[in-house]
């Protein structure tokens, strides 16, 4: 199955946040198309201010994105079966790679156990092993430019 | 399909204080076509083949969906530059991106197989943390832009630990242009040699 590794879009959307007494807490990041990133981390915990960075990619760099995503093999999965967002939080993944288009939504995973006592525990697996792709965007926007 | 409580997170849009004025943040315009996407990338005109869409995200409800064009029409640090292709270099030096690392390369491997063409100032080597091994990537800083360069250049295309790596620029000064990614090579053919800036 052609899922357009080397041609057609790209693009990745993760959010992970919640309302909670110390208001919004998120991170979100998006990897665009032509290759910007655009970061942002807002956890207002001892009012920390908002973090907002962007940074151009490579195409070396989208390419290994893509891989990845592919490698994990999470466009085939669904959300049909996962947790829905609640009030501990909310998780959302859009993806477009190719001529597919997903976009999952569920609530927060704690940790592996939420996954092996859900619904759907293969699906949530891959989702959450690739979800710490987050680490990949925070590495990026870790560096400073002038 | 169960859509009622598909919502039970509260976000208010107002009570969002993400919300900068400058909302021209060159975040284009949606697309018209259905489905469309909860951020804007780049608007109508690039390709706009129909996709197959799965996921509960295109069934959410307009509030999420306005908290969230929120968020990313706010205004975001971004480089002062001229924009275009070409690498970019951070406040410490030129991070080189090397992908194709076999998964049980340890830090040694690249430091030596990379620490030749200069003193490496950061090296970070990715973890799979479902597998423990190596992701298959890393990023290597060099002081200097003729110590990345030729690493790049010696580099792309060689062999590490048995696999093929490439090596390439991490960080670019602007978009690239789509037709590039579609007849790209480990090399590329867009210039190599660009402005530096100290």
């Amino acid at each position: 199955m052609a899922e357009g590794e080397d041609n057609g879009e790209f693009y990745l959307r993760y959010y992970v946040g919640h309302k909670g007494k110390f208001g919004h807490e998120f991170l979100e990041f998006e990897f665009r198309p032509d290759g910007k990133l655009r970061y942002a981390n807002n956890s207002n915990y001892k009012n920390d201010t908002m973090i907002r960075k962007e940074v151009f990619l490579t195409p070396a760099v989208l390419k290994e994105c893509r891989r990845i995503v592919s490698d994990s093999e999470i466009m085939k999965e669904d959300d049909n079966n996962w947790p829905e967002p609640d009030r501990v939080g909310r998780q959302e993944l859009e993806i477009v790679m190719g001529n597919e288009h997903i976009s999952f939504t569920t609530s927060k995973i704690g940790s592996l156990m939420d996954v092996q006592t859900s619904k759907d525990p293969e699906g949530l697996r891959i989702f959450y092993y690739l979800v710490q792709v987050h680490l990949i965007a925070e590495l990026f926007s870790s560096y400073d430019f002038q | 399909m169960a859509h009622a409580e598909v919502e039970t997170v509260d976000f208010e849009p107002d009570d969002d204080d993400l919300m900068d004025e400058d909302v021209g943040d060159g975040s284009p315009s949606r697309a018209g076509t259905i489905p469309r996407l909860k951020s804007a990338i780049t608007g109508g005109g690039s390709s706009s083949t129909p996709k197959k869409t799965k996921g509960r995200g295109f069934r959410d409800e307009a509030a999420a969906e306005a908290d969230r064009s929120a968020r990313m029409s706010a205004r975001f640090d971004s480089l002062d530059s001229e924009g275009g292709p070409g690498p970019e270099r951070s406040i410490e030096g030129w991070i080189v991106l090397v992908t194709g690392v076999h998964e049980e390369a340890q830090e040694d491997d690249l430091q030596n197989a990379f620490g030749e063409f200069g003193e490496i100032k950061n090296l970070h080597l990715n973890l799979d943390r479902r597998t423990g091994f190596v992701k298959g990537y890393a990023l290597i800083e060099f002081e200097n832009f003729e110590e990345a360069q030729k690493t790049i250049s010696e580099m792309d295309g060689t062999e590490l630990l048995t696999q093929t790596i490439t090596v390439d620029w991490a960080f670019s000064k602007g978009s690239f242009k789509r037709r590039n990614i579609r007849r790209r090579s480990p090399r590329g053919p867009r210039s190599r040699s660009p402005r530096r800036r100290f």
